[in-house]
């Protein structure tokens, strides 16, 4: 498992990863994976014990991972490191660490630099995300990150 | 915009593809080229076609065409489409005449 | 540079952020090329910035936010169809324009010569928050209470690669209008907003959700009657989240907002979205009036003079000319300046192609653009363009100059104003041409008194159940149909876009494309017939239903 960091936590392994049901039974579990069709809002008991919550495309396409890791920072707060696995394109890299992502489980073949160029690549957004940001101009332009 | 293709009997069936770069429409010939001119596509028999389809479609990357598939054509030369919307693909649209496709070779 | 009239004037970091996309998109390309990405992966990469493969090349879509753009804009359009397709464009239903013959190696090359003039084609298509369209008289007429392009440039902004909405189920498209005559179908759209002024000289918003045409027409629902401005932002993105998180995709033929909003009822999604705001940072979201002022300042307001008496001289030139008087009478809005008036160049001369330009007319158009309405034009959803500020003592000069590249035909609204889709010339979903009818039916009805005689009636033609040329809000709708090979066309009477929308109800069975001409011919001849005093075919129909309208039509067959 090749990981690539998107830059606002240190991406962790973690010896077991859970599902959502099996959460409940195993109390020392620090990882959960969720399924694309779970609510985040469910995790609200075990945030506190919660490290890593994995978000899981199914296909690129499927943009639900996108508000699941939003609402994760958003609503619960949670703390703890977002990473996303399975089928993703280096062009979603800034998509997801805006949205709160903070690591991907790179798929075979997946070169990192190009993971690594859609990063920087834009100079502002034209909308607030989760990462802080500060106004550019006049407008709704910010430039985001630390 | 794979759709079941049905063989009528005095009818067979050619492959066609967009060219990658440019998108323009092409047929493959009998030495497995795509060329963009109906008149020199290969004619196969429903029963032929599968094989010959998997390895253009395996190779469409290779070749730099995209989209591989089979249409039917009416069993003359050179081979005419059935369906109106291969005609205007071979042809060209029938509302621009000076955009025409020449079916000659 | 001096800032254009009716549309937001880009500064630098705008023109970065477009060179930082244009640098993306050409990569992947790249990528493309060699293999590294599958075409799987890259459709909806390239669909995200308006690329389309059809049926004979690749097509381009271009982004013209909220219809608006300006004479240097128009000629940069006019060159990219003459360098890179095949000297014409084609307006679109959605404010857009289409370059039908393009070359994929090339868009890299088109698309940085369209951010010369501060243009793009991102969100022109892909399931993503689409282009926003607005009234094509905003600005201008004397109906409107607010100008709802400032809100549709922030929308615009706002929308543009949203981390979290570029991978909707489906597309999604916003229109806005500031009238109270909605001309942007609003309950047609996932989400349409109407726009008025609030009590503290802010705007606010009536916001309806999951309307729509395609395969399952609906008419959108209202779910806030007054959003404060400095709320847009935050409901939106809760709208737009509650959609993202449990539309369906499964089924692309059910994974519209509208399907979700049926599915739920309007009461239930509006606590849906209401559960979101709760949770959600409101200061976070906040649209500021600092914000909204200082996109207001980048769009120049036209000084509108005229000295004399603007009104007398147009009357007298209406007078003089029946001609004139004719395309005055269906080509012009009320302007809320009175000595202004809006004009509408229609793209629909009969037996021609509706909405198609040649280089050549977009080159004339924006120098008359120059000439007449402060350099701006704007491109409606009935797929003709609009010269928004002309003075009404140089209207007549106008028309002439219009008359001379063929470019006066006076059938605005009337049933020569076809809209149809590319369909099947050009489009690879489609089921028939739409283009061939509409140009039999343009010429069967070319004549201009014959069109002022049976006055409004709109047809619109789509050439599959997409619905791309609204046929289902046509006042007659045709829709291709594939019986067996050939093409039929189902006719629909009644549906409408405007105020009280609703969808037309289908007449009979299909018919071919000829026999369907000569019904048209016959139900209206027909309506001539029984028509009462200062009726349109809108008020027969509805007075007397559809059955004798239905007999007309299938009369011989
Ligand atoms: C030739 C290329 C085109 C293709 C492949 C295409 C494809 C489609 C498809 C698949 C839909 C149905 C989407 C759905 O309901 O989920 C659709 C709807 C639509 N298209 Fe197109 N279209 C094309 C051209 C156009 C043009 C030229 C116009 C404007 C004249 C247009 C305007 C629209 C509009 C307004 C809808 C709205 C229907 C709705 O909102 O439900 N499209 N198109
Ligand atoms: S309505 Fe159908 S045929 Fe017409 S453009 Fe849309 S998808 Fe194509």
């Amino acid at each position: 498992m090749r990981l690539f960091e998107l830059g606002e936590r240190i991406a962790k392994v973690h010896e077991s990863l859970v599902t959502l049901p099996e959460l409940a039974e195993n109390t020392d579990v620090r990882a959960v994976l969720l399924d694309i069709a779970d609510d985040p809002a469910a995790l609200k008991p075990y945030l506190n014990r919660l490290e890593l919550v994995v978000l899981r495309f199914p296909i690129f396409r499927d943009g639900r991972v996108f508000t699941q890791a939003r609402e994760l920072r958003e609503y619960l707060r949670f703390s703890g490191e977002i990473r996303a696995e399975g089928h993703v394109l280096p062009d979603q890299a800034a998509f997801l660490k805006r949205c709160g992502v903070d690591s991907v489980v790179l798929p075979d073949g997946s070169d990192p630099a190009l993971w690594e160029r859609q990063l920087s690549r834009f100079p502002v957004a034209y909308q607030r995300s989760v990462l802080p940001s500060r106004p550019v101009g006049a407008g709704l332009r910010v430039e985001e990150g630390t | 915009m794979k759709r079941a293709v049905r063989v009528g009997t005095d009818e067979k069936l050619v492959l066609t593809a967009n060219r990658l770069l440019d998108g323009v429409i092409v047929w493959r010939d009998r030495l497995g080229q795509w060329r963009p001119h109906i008149g020199v596509a290969e004619k196969l028999d429903a029963e032929q076609v599968a094989p010959v389809l998997e390895l253009a479609q395996a190779r469409a990357q290779a070749d730099g065409v995209v989209g591989v598939y089979e249409v039917a054509v009416k069993d003359v030369e050179p081979p005419e489409p059935v369906t109106v919307r291969e005609r205007i693909r071979a042809y060209g649209p029938t509302v621009h005449p000076e955009f025409a496709v020449e079916t000659v070779q | 540079m001096s800032v254009p009239v009716g549309h937001y004037q880009y500064d630098q970091i705008d023109r970065d952020f477009l060179d930082a996309r244009i640098a993306e998109f050409s990569e992947q390309v790249a990528r493309r090329i060699d293999g590294t990405l599958t075409e799987d992966e890259f459709k909806p990469l390239r669909l995200m910035n308006g690329l389309y493969l059809q049926l004979h090349a690749y097509m381009l879509r271009i982004a013209i936010p909220y219809g608006t753009i300006d004479s240097k804009q128009m000629r940069m359009f006019a060159y990219i169809a003459r360098r890179y397709d095949r000297d014409y464009g084609h307006f679109t239903t959605r404010q857009n324009i289409q370059f039908n013959w393009i070359k994929l190696e090339e868009t890299p090359d088109i698309l940085r010569d369209l951010a010369r003039v501060d243009m793009h084609a991102i969100q022109t298509s892909g399931n993503c928050i689409r282009n926003v369209t607005s009234d094509e008289f905003a600005g201008a007429a004397a109906d409107e209470l607010v100008d709802p392009r400032i809100h549709a440039e922030i929308l615009r902004q706002w929308s543009t690669l949203h981390p979290e909405f570029t991978f909707l189920p489906r597309k999604f498209k916003i229109a806005i209008s500031g009238s109270p005559n909605d001309r942007v179908a609003a309950r047609f759209h996932d989400i349409g907003i109407l726009a008025r002024p609030g009590d503290d000289g802010r705007t606010v918003f009536r916001i309806f959700v999951g309307g729509g045409l395609g395969r399952t027409p609906i008419i959108g629902q209202e779910i806030f009657d007054a959003v404060p401005e400095e709320r847009l932002l935050a409901t939106l993105e809760a709208i737009v989240r509650v959609y993202n998180a449990h539309g369906r995709r499964d089924n692309i033929y059910k994974a519209r907002i509208k399907i979700l909003v049926q599915a739920l009822g309007i009461d239930a999604y509006r606590e849906a979205v209401e559960a979101e705001l709760a949770q959600m940072d409101l200061e976070h979201y906040r649209l500021t009036p600092d914000m909204v002022d200082a996109i207001q300042a980048r769009f120049a307001v036209p000084t509108l003079s005229a000295p004399g008496n603007p009104a007398q001289e147009l009357a007298n030139k209406r007078r003089e000319n029946p001609e004139f008087d004719l395309w005055v009478r269906s080509n012009t809005h009320p302007h809320r300046d009175a000595g202004h008036i809006i004009a509408v160049v229609s793209l629909k001369p009969a037996g021609g192609i509706p909405g198609d330009a040649t280089s050549a007319q977009m080159d004339r158009l924006a120098d008359l653009a120059d000439e007449y309405s402060f350099g701006e034009l704007r491109i409606t959803h009935l797929q003709n363009i609009v010269l928004g500020h002309v003075r009404q003592d140089r209207l007549y000069d106008l028309w002439t100059s219009l008359k001379e590249v063929d470019l006066a035909s006076a059938n605005i609204g009337l049933i020569g104003d076809i809209v149809a889709c590319p369909g099947l010339d050009y489009c690879a979903l489609a089921n028939a041409r739409s283009i061939p009818i509409a140009q039999k039916l343009g010429a069967r009805f070319g004549d201009a008194s014959l069109q002022a005689e049976i006055g409004a009636l709109r047809i619109n033609i789509s050439g599959c159940i997409n619905a791309c040329g609204h046929h289902h809000a046509g006042h007659i709708g045709l829709l291709g149909v594939d019986k067996r090979g050939e093409e039929f066309f189902q006719i629909t009477l009644g549906g409408r876009a405007e105020n009280g929308a609703s969808i037309g109800t289908i007449l009979g069975p299909a018919l071919p494309e000829d026999d369907t001409v000569d019904a048209i011919a016959r139900l209206v001849d027909r309506y001539l017939g029984m028509r009462e005093k200062g009726e349109t075919f809108l008020d027969t129909l509805d007075r007397l239903g559809d059955a004798p309208f239905k007999e007309a039509a299938y009369e011989t067959v």
